[in-house]
């Protein structure tokens, strides 16, 4: 016989009012995650465009109006479902719109630019290096399916409106471009390596949205895939290599040079200086406010 | 070696360890060597009931440990990621992937057997273990199913649900045994569920009792969620079992569970024989950035003030250390061990108060820690002779988003990681000062962390290193590359006079130890 404990609410009151629960979840599940993870994924559509149609949040920059291909609800997007949700829900939401970590998939560069799974198995294959995605060993029907899947919830994703869980351009409106100036200019000491006429010059033609926020917050990927760390070793010999870090623990450094080779060495062998241009951007990081931040967001949406 | 209480056993025990072969004793484990384990096993998750991560073992020692070397290494042949800390229990070893349990021979490496779970619908995130009783294995499936195998072949005893997988419950945890109860928490933070301990019967597979985290689904204005899904911990005097639950759903948008939303994000305690709350300490109240306070509560019989006290530590995910009295959980200390911004400060009872000005919103907030939190679920360790709590910490930053439309179920909204590093940190869990740290470079946390009474730390940096430092101050006087990140916690273990040191890194489980 099973016990039910639960402080201050008896047996009965727990049964009923879970039965209860259960009705009442399935009444209200007008929602995208749950319609996602049921087999009937042609209500999706239907249940997205009600929720979403009474938000009234349309882009701010809606590109020009491309029609968007049809993505059918196949039986492969339906067995992806499911290699989706045992192995990718947990990061990237179950609707691949993005989860615990896990960037959202569906408006997903790399998935944007795929033509079946000529760039997603790769990624899924063999993981990302440097970041949490894992590599996992799935079979070719399987990664089809996958791949079929995440196209499918891509396109759900471009034709509602507005949008579910991803940050618009339109959300980041909410700053004051005469303070960000102030700010960039001052506290923020963001003149002490950029300029508006300079370096970020068109930088809002370049990022939008929350792309560009994250890269103002932290650059650290680089320009154009360019480690903007440096590394200058010297050996015992007293010879001197300069390159981008490539790679950083207790026991080893490592560095690729101008010419693209890879050389390395026991860090307790040689002497060497990391410089780290996006350090002064972390260590922003504990002085920003939330307004400094929504501040900065309009100025840099003005240097178009 | 400590011994044991009941007389019959003691009896056979006895017999076993010194005059037959120990497989004679075969595959077997009694509530006295759970309650009081001997240096020849590790018989639950934590090796102990007090969760400390502490080995009385001595013999790698910082003089020596610069000689550690590979004793051998089990290859899963999976891409899953090892997160388990293997059960050993009369020289064979439990180690688990998602679907998968290995019995290992913990002399030689090689494999003694392989249980593999049919395909399933459940979330397979991770897997951390299995507990055992008797002559049984107990393992979770990823879709919240509890099996009973044999330890002898792996072959299915019984088979029964925990929760309903349909409903979006999935299991990763390692079961806690007390006598014949069967302790198991779930996960499940996508839907709005709430979260369940539940007891089931070792023999039976009956369900004994279940502790519900929160009201039902659909009672208005409370939150769901809750879920306790990292083994908690247990006291046998106070007859008390710890746990920490999970965060409210839905996640990220508190609007429609205003209060503190209890019990999520919560340690709690609990009577093991009827499920019943003696006592709960929220580490975070009403929380809105997805941080499970399920880090293990480990227990620490010391001192506040001079006088003995039966205490309780956590490092939380939410950036805080709390230490409470474990008879009725009122706060002893409570600090933050990196970077936090998100509470106003700390109230009568020792919670942190959130400021709602940091709770996710249309334009974003700028949070520390990040969403993975300062601590997760890699363990935690206690030093007893320093007073050391040692913790891969993670000082992070993110931004959260929620807007109405993301609506108010599940997710309910978006967060993006920023920056994070990773740091071994050493708290004095007097002061909750910390006393030296580690800092291992920019990205995830580390790795877990195991001390041993000669002084070692063992745990690993983010980029594959194993590491043995010196507990008095962190230096390292180890290291091995694994080659991949390291998503354990280390446990050890002493066999014919050799003590051995296990750590994973990817789906490969290495063994070390000093040279023969």
């Amino acid at each position: 016989m099973m016990k039910w404990t639960m402080s201050a609410v008896s047996l009965i009151a727990v049964l009923i009012a879970y039965n209860c629960s259960q009705n009442t979840v399935n009444a209200a599940s007008t929602n995208a995650i749950t319609q996602a993870a049921s087999a009937s994924h042609n209500s999706v559509l239907t249940h997205v465009i009600q929720a979403s149609s009474a938000g009234m949040f349309a882009q701010a920059k809606a590109p020009a109006a491309a029609p968007i291909p049809v993505v059918e609800n196949t039986d492969a997007v339906k067995a992806g479902s499911q290699v989706f949700q045992n192995n990718c829900a947990f990061c990237h939401g179950r609707d691949a719109a993005g989860g615990e970590e896990g960037p959202d998939l569906t408006r997903s560069k790399l998935v944007a630019e795929d033509k079946d799974g000529d760039k997603i198995f790769p990624v899924v294959r063999n993981g990302r290096a440097g970041t949490e995605m894992p590599a996992f060993n799935l079979s070719t029907a399987e990664l089809n399916n996958l791949q079929a899947f995440i196209h499918y919830r891509a396109y759900i994703s471009a034709t509602q409106k507005g949008g579910r869980r991803g940050v618009d351009v339109s959300d980041l409106q909410t700053g004051n471009v005469e303070a960000g100036k102030l700010y960039f200019e001052g506290a923020g000491g963001c003149t002490k390596c950029h300029s508006a006429t300079g370096d970020l010059a068109g930088i809002a033609k370049r990022y939008e949205g929350l792309a560009l926020e994250q890269r103002m917050l932290n650059p650290s990927g680089g320009k154009n895939g360019v480690n903007l760390v440096k590394v200058t070793v010297t050996t015992a010999a007293g010879k001197t290599f300069t390159g981008s870090l490539a790679y950083q623990d207790e026991f080893t450094i490592g560095l690729t040079d101008s010419d693209s080779t890879y050389h390395s060495w026991p860090t307790h062998l040689v002497k060497f200086t990391v410089t780290d241009p996006v350090k002064a951007h972390i260590d922003m990081l504990p002085k920003y406010s939330d307004e400094n931040i929504h501040d900065l967001m309009a100025y840099l949406q003005t240097l178009k | 070696m400590k011994f044991l209480q009941s007389s019959l056993i003691l009896t056979l025990v006895t017999v076993g360890i010194f005059t037959m072969p120990q497989q004679v004793v075969g595959q077997n484990l009694n509530e006295s060597q759970l309650l009081h384990p001997t240096t020849d096993i590790w018989p639950t998750h934590n090796g102990d009931y007090s969760g400390r991560r502490h080995s009385i073992l001595t013999q790698i020692n910082p003089t020596n440990v610069k000689d550690l070397a590979l004793a051998w290494a089990f290859q899963t042949n999976q891409t899953a990621t090892i997160k388990s800390s293997p059960l050993l229990v009369d020289g064979i070893l439990y180690l688990t992937v998602p679907d998968n349990v290995w019995a290992v021979d913990a002399r030689s490496g090689h494999m003694l057997w392989r249980y593999t779970y049919p395909p399933n619908k459940g979330d397979h995130i991770g897997q951390r273990g299995v507990a055992m009783y008797k002559g049984y294995i107990y393992f979770l499936g990823p879709d919240a199913h509890l099996l009973k195998l044999d330890a002898k072949d792996g072959k299915v005893i019984w088979n029964v649900v925990v929760a309903d997988s349909a409903k979006g419950y999935w299991t990763t945890m390692a079961p806690l045994v007390i006598r014949n109860h069967i302790i198991v928490g779930v996960s499940g933070d996508m839907d709005n569920l709430p979260g369940i301990i539940r007891s089931i019967d070792a023999d039976t597979g009956q369900s004994q009792w279940v502790w519900y985290a929160t009201p039902p689904a659909g009672t208005p204005n409370t939150a769901t969620g809750g879920p306790a899904w990292v083994t908690g911990t247990y006291d046998p005097d106070l007859n008390l079992t710890y746990w920490g639950t999970g965060n409210p759903t839905p996640v990220l948008q508190g609007s429609s569970r205003p209060g503190d939303n209890l019990y999520t994000c919560s340690i709690v305690a609990l009577d093991p024989d009827t499920g019943k709350l003696k006592w709960a300490f929220q580490p975070s109240p009403h929380d809105t950035h997805d941080w499970d306070a399920v880090e293990t509560p480990i227990l620490i019989d010391g001192t506040v003030a001079g006088k003995p006290r039966k205490l309780l530590a956590q490092a939380s995910r939410n950036g805080y250390f709390f230490v409470l009295d474990r008879t009725d959980g009122k706060d002893i200390l409570t600090t933050t061990f990196g970077p936090t911004n998100w509470a106003l400060g700390i109230d009568k009872k020792g919670q942190p108060i959130p400021n709602p000005e940091k709770d996710p919103a249309r334009d974003g907030r700028l949070i520390a820690p990040e969403e993975s939190g300062m601590n997760n679920y890699r363990s935690s360790s206690f030093d007893p002779k320093t007073g050391l709590f040692i913790v891969d910490a993670h000082p992070s930053w993110s931004i959260y988003f929620t807007k109405p439309e993301d609506g108010t179920y599940g997710w309910a909204g978006a967060d993006y990681g920023l920056w994070g590093k990773a740091v071994i940190e050493a708290i004095d869990y007097h002061t909750g000062k910390v006393r030296w740290s580690r800092d291992f470079g920019t990205g995830g946390a580390s790795a877990g962390v195991l001390t041993t009474d000669s002084g070692l730390t063992f745990t690993g940096d983010n980029h594959g290193n194993a590491l043995a430092l010196s507990t008095t101050d962190g230096k390292t006087l180890w290291h091995a590359g694994l080659g991949q990140g390291i998503a354990s916690s280390p446990t050890t273990y002493m066999l014919d006079g050799r003590q051995y040191m296990l750590t994973s890194s990817g789906g490969v489980l290495f063994s070390f130890a000093l040279p023969e």
